[in-house]
């Protein structure tokens, strides 16, 4: 696909590191040896390159002349999903894409009043659409919750599938689902509890320390006299995944019946604290189901309930009980968490593990009302220079492209990462009543062959999809969406699809019909015609080149079984023939051989129903099929003979004359004609003998005689 | 991501694609000829040889398809001059197999390329490059069997007529057609050679003037210092709606491309051209290029036994997206 770089990376509209710019080397192990002489290159469809490397023709030696290899050129990302993973995500995401593209073609019709408040809710489609592709890229894989419920569950290993899921649904979060805009801070905190495994596969994260918590969690019979168990609260805390920190809180001894009494004050301590965490007040519409927290949809409200909350913890933190509390471990945890949720940048910081845990810890007990992307940015930066990732993360570099506001490196991140399929959907997300994404990827660029990035995408994508036999039928959604180069595309594509197999060419002319392409129609059924015909099944040859209304094959057809049946008018030569003459019909033109043809067939079938003294209607038939054979300037002289020769059982009918005295004398003529043709150098002989030759005048006399007296 | 799909026989010169990348025709040192065909029939998971033939007596040095509208054919050229035209037919008597339909007699010079295309009218021509620098285009008149070919021109690669009196003589030659299937369009194609004098080299746009019956120069895309330089090799994009078209020319310089505007000014006779890049990567040759479906994609083979891919970015600026080590060449 069209790279974003430029050589220097200045120009480049997004300025990625100069590394990047050197070409991706695949090396090509064909083991001829020593060397060799050619390389011989050609494009399959798609992004599909046959390489044929050829060996010294002149060499001697072992091994072969040369080998062919099929390579298929990028289009292989996708976040490592499996072949297969993407061609069913390309399958489903094709319905949504392709409504999603009416939408907009019904909403362009619309009268401007109706489009103006149309398209102040298209978001909602663009949201309606998002789930859907979300839907395809899977669950989210994760959930905290099951850590605890069960604990003896081991967790299933996180797969790419999720990574794309997580990358798309960050994107939903920032641009589809404006109904989550006025709680930005809450919708990460709930993108992190489902995708916190995936900022680093090296580091630990808060999912990993729960995991190993869990696993510990089956052996403990103390658990709060263990280190981790109270790490595991505090950092569980400290992103909010406080459904998880109650239930480990009520792991805790004290609650045991037998130990109730003795630590009466430690367990209300512990109970004071899970009631305060599970009454958090959040910025937010609404809970899923058992996640916990106080929901304040304004403002003012939920400044007045945060201040009330912390001034309980404060209370809390200065209480007496404390100094009751036997126990040092419950003690110092306990005090660690009212740390945490009165928002102390030390403690927050202690126990998170990366940027992105540190920076939903900010969103929850520092910064609970940050909005804009400017701030979010600027505490994004702070927070990644307090804990800082050890390598590179594409959540990460998605989640600063967004606070950016960079359409370009988002796309070129999801382009990198994800490939063709996740920027030509994504775009979808980022122009979603977003003017300024619109104008970088609608605008028209005469250094693309006047398209828009949106349309190159689509191309680019359309023709990894062009590249596999399992996935060309869907790229048509994508090029007919494509308003510039999209049909031109296609036309090119379906040109290139073998137009040998019958069920492949169907599909082709249904795709042809459905967009309009005639043209490519009419030459695919040419290609179709002429395969069959060249290679013996003439039938079936016949059949396209009529559906492609190719009158000049058509007729030279015509023209070569008339030559066939000219050498020989046997009643075998014409059986074998007569089946195509049937399918060449009456609409093909109006070339004299195919007319005569036609004549002949139906002056032939009359004569074989011509049995008996009793079929005189199929008698007369015959003798009018004859006449205007015979008075037709189109029938060959090679055929008059013929002709005659199998008229002389109308010319001898027992009751009565069915020819006309003009009509034998006519017939007289024509024998008279080839009697002087004879004589000419170019004449074609017939094979009939001279003795039918004297059948026939003496048949045509008879005739004559009868015909006079009936006259009389 | 590769995968093998066939070994050819030893000797084998060249090869070509038929026009859905299923079938290959190879040509040999021999003199012989091999069909390889998909055994799938949508699908190329590998070829198998289903026709092998002597169809020269002396090296075959090309192997072309013939433009599927007119049967599974292809052009061959053989070392010593000689073009013939072979076909897979199938008749009542005999089974499928490959017939000679014609045959261009040898002459005192060399075949250097040969290409077909389907004009504007439907009929199918084909350019026949000779290395005296001439060109010949013969036109098949009959849509259904190629046993007849018409000359229908035949001129040297110059603009300047004066040009006309002495012959070049060249080594290799590049002709591409216009891959543009639109009937509105003129047939038009260029060509460029790597001949002994300079004013044969440059690549030209030809067209064929309908109103006068003769093919004229539209176009030279060469720089004024750049015009005696030999060319390597040529390939015309595919245009899916651009307002231009793109042409790579490869000479010892590297390889150029090209924005021809075909529309424009077409009263002059002249159409605007403007070099846009200059690719210089392969160091040695440049064997062939080839454009991609949508022609956003050049590859290009050469001397240093690589295949390169080159893409503009954003901004219009060609650069080398991949490349593929095919190892040592011999020199």
């Amino acid at each position: 696909m069209p790279g974003l770089l430029s050589p220097d990376g200045k120009e480049s509209l997004v300025p990625f590191n100069l590394d990047l710019q050197k070409p991706s080397i695949h090396t090509l192990p064909h083991g001829l040896r020593p060397s060799l002489f050619r390389i011989h290159i050609s494009w399959s469809r798609g992004n599909c390159l046959h390489v044929t490397c050829l060996r010294p023709p002149n060499e001697d030696g072992e091994g072969c002349g040369g080998k062919i290899a099929a390579v298929t050129l990028g289009g292989g990302e996708g976040g490592d999903l499996s072949d297969a993973q993407m061609r069913r995500v390309a399958y489903g995401s094709v319905p949504a894409f392709a409504l999603l593209q009416s939408q907009k073609n019904v909403d362009i019709q619309l009268p401007r009043m109706v489009a103006d408040t149309v398209r102040s809710q298209w978001w909602q489609h663009v949201l309606d659409y998002s789930n859907q592709i979300k839907a395809l890229l899977g669950d989210a894989k994760y959930s905290p919750s099951s850590v605890i419920e069960n604990p003896r569950t081991v967790l299933k290993p996180v797969g790419e599938l999720t990574n794309l899921r997580a990358a798309w649904q960050l994107m939903e979060i920032f641009y589809a689902d404006k109904h989550s805009l006025p709680w930005l801070p809450e919708s990460l905190v709930d993108w992190l509890a489902d995708y916190d495994s995936l900022i680093s596969k090296v580091e630990s994260t808060i999912h990993s320390k729960l995991t190993n918590l869990q696993k510990k969690l089956v052996n403990l019979q103390i658990v709060e006299d263990d280190p981790e168990y109270w790490e595991g609260i505090s950092s569980a805390l400290a992103v909010g995944w406080f459904d998880i920190v109650v239930k480990l809180l009520r792991l805790h001894g004290s609650y045991q019946l037998d130990q109730l009494d003795c630590r009466e004050t430690e367990n209300g301590l512990v109970e004071t604290v899970a009631v305060l965490v599970s009454e958090m007040p959040r910025m937010r519409p609404n809970l899923s189901n058992g996640k916990l927290g106080q929901c304040y949809k304004s403002k003012s409200d939920f400044v007045k309930a945060w201040e009330k909350w912390r001034g309980h913890i404060a209370k809390l933190d200065c209480s007496a009980f404390w100094i009751q509390c036997a126990n040092h471990q419950t003690r110092d945890g306990l005090k660690n968490m009212l740390q945490i949720m009165l928002g102390n940048i030390n403690s927050i910081t202690t126990y998170t593990c990366n940027w992105m845990e540190l920076y939903i810890s900010h969103f929850l007990y520092v910064r609970p009302l940050t909005a804009g992307f400017d701030g979010m940015l600027s505490l994004a930066q702070k927070c990644m220079d307090l804990k800082s990732i050890s390598g590179s993360c594409v959540l990460t570099r998605l989640i600063l492209g967004i606070l950016g506001e960079n359409t370009e490196v988002i796309l070129a991140e999801c382009s990198r990462t994800f490939g063709p399929w996740m920027v030509t959907h994504a775009t979808e997300l980022l122009t979603a009543e977003n003017n300024e994404a619109e104008l970088v990827l609608h605008g028209e660029r005469y250094n693309l062959g006047g398209i828009s990035i949106e349309e190159l995408h689509r191309l680019v994508y359309a023709q990894i999809l062009s590249s596999h036999t399992l996935t060309w039928q869907i790229a048509p959604t994508y090029l007919v969406s494509c308003p510039k180069q999209g049909l031109g595309f296609l036309e090119i594509l379906l040109y290139k699809q073998p137009a040998h197999h019958y069920q492949m060419i169907l599909k082709n002319l249904e795709i042809c019909r459905l967009y309009e392409l005639d043209s490519i129609g009419i030459s695919v059924m040419k290609i179709a015609g002429m395969h069959h015909w060249k290679h013996g099944r003439k039938g079936f040859g016949i059949y396209w080149l009529q559906q492609a209304h190719d009158e000049v094959r058509l007729n030279r057809i015509a023209n070569e079984l008339f030559d066939c049946i000219g050498k020989s008018v046997s009643d075998d030569v014409f059986k074998q023939w007569e089946g195509l003459i049937e399918l060449l019909g009456s609409e093909v033109g109006k070339a004299g051989g195919l007319e005569f043809l036609h004549k002949y067939r139906d002056f032939k079938r009359s004569i074989h129903l011509v049995q008996d003294k009793n079929s005189v209607d199929a008698a007369k038939s015959a003798v009018e099929f004859l006449m205007q054979l015979m008075k037709s300037p189109s029938t060959p002289q090679r055929f008059w003979l013929s002709l005659l020769h199998d008229s002389v059982k109308l010319l001898n009918w027992p009751i009565r004359p069915l020819l006309n005295v003009s009509q034998t004398n006519l017939l007289l003529n024509k024998l008279q004609e080839l009697s002087m043709a004879k004589l000419h150098p170019g004449f074609c002989n017939t094979n009939l003998t001279s003795e039918a030759t004297s059948s026939i005048r003496l048949a045509l006399g008879a005739n004559l005689g009868r015909a006079i007296l009936e006259d009389c | 991501m590769h995968k093998w799909l066939e070994t050819l026989d030893k000797g084998v010169v060249c090869c070509g694609w038929n026009y859905c990348g299923q079938r290959l025709v190879a040509g040999y040192i021999d003199g012989f000829v091999s069909i390889h065909d998909s055994t799938d029939p949508i699908s190329v998971p590998s070829l198998i040889q289903s026709f092998r033939w002597k169809a020269s007596e002396d090296v075959i040095s090309n192997v072309i398809w013939v433009p599927p509208e007119y049967g599974d054919a292809i052009a061959c050229v053989c070392i010593d001059g000689t073009v013939s035209l072979w076909e897979e037919v199938r008749t009542d008597d005999e089974p499928l197999s490959w017939k000679l339909c014609l045959q261009l007699e040898a002459s005192n010079v060399q075949v250097l390329d040969l290409q077909l295309g389907v004009s504007s009218t439907s009929l199918l021509k084909m350019i026949i490059a000779y290395s005296d620098g001439h060109v010949k285009i013969y036109e098949f008149l009959d849509p259904l069997d190629l046993k007849k070919a018409q000359l229908q021109a035949e001129f040297p690669n110059v603009i300047d007529s004066v040009s006309n009196i002495r012959k070049a003589s060249c080594v290799s030659a590049s002709i591409a057609w216009n891959p543009r299937r639109d009937e509105i369009q003129h047939s038009t194609f260029v060509l460029g050679f790597s001949a002994d004098l300079p004013q044969f080299n440059s690549a030209k746009i030809w067209e064929f003037d309908e109103a006068h019956q003769r093919w004229l120069p539209v176009a030279e895309l060469a720089l004024p210092e750049d015009k005696g330089d030999k060319v390597q090799s040529l390939a015309w994009a595919p245009n899916i709606g651009r307002p231009y078209e793109i042409i790579a020319v490869a000479t010892w310089k590297g390889i150029a491309i090209w924005h021809v505007n075909m529309s424009s000014d077409s009263s002059s006779g002249h159409n605007s051209s403007k070099k846009v890049a200059l690719l210089s990567d392969h160091d040695s040759e440049v064997w062939q290029l080839e454009w991609d479906m949508s022609g956003m994609t050049l590859a290009s083979t050469g001397g240093d036994g690589m295949v390169r891919l080159w893409q503009s970015n954003l901004n219009g600026v060609w650069h080398e997206q991949a490349a593929i080590d095919c190892g040592a060449v011999q020199h």
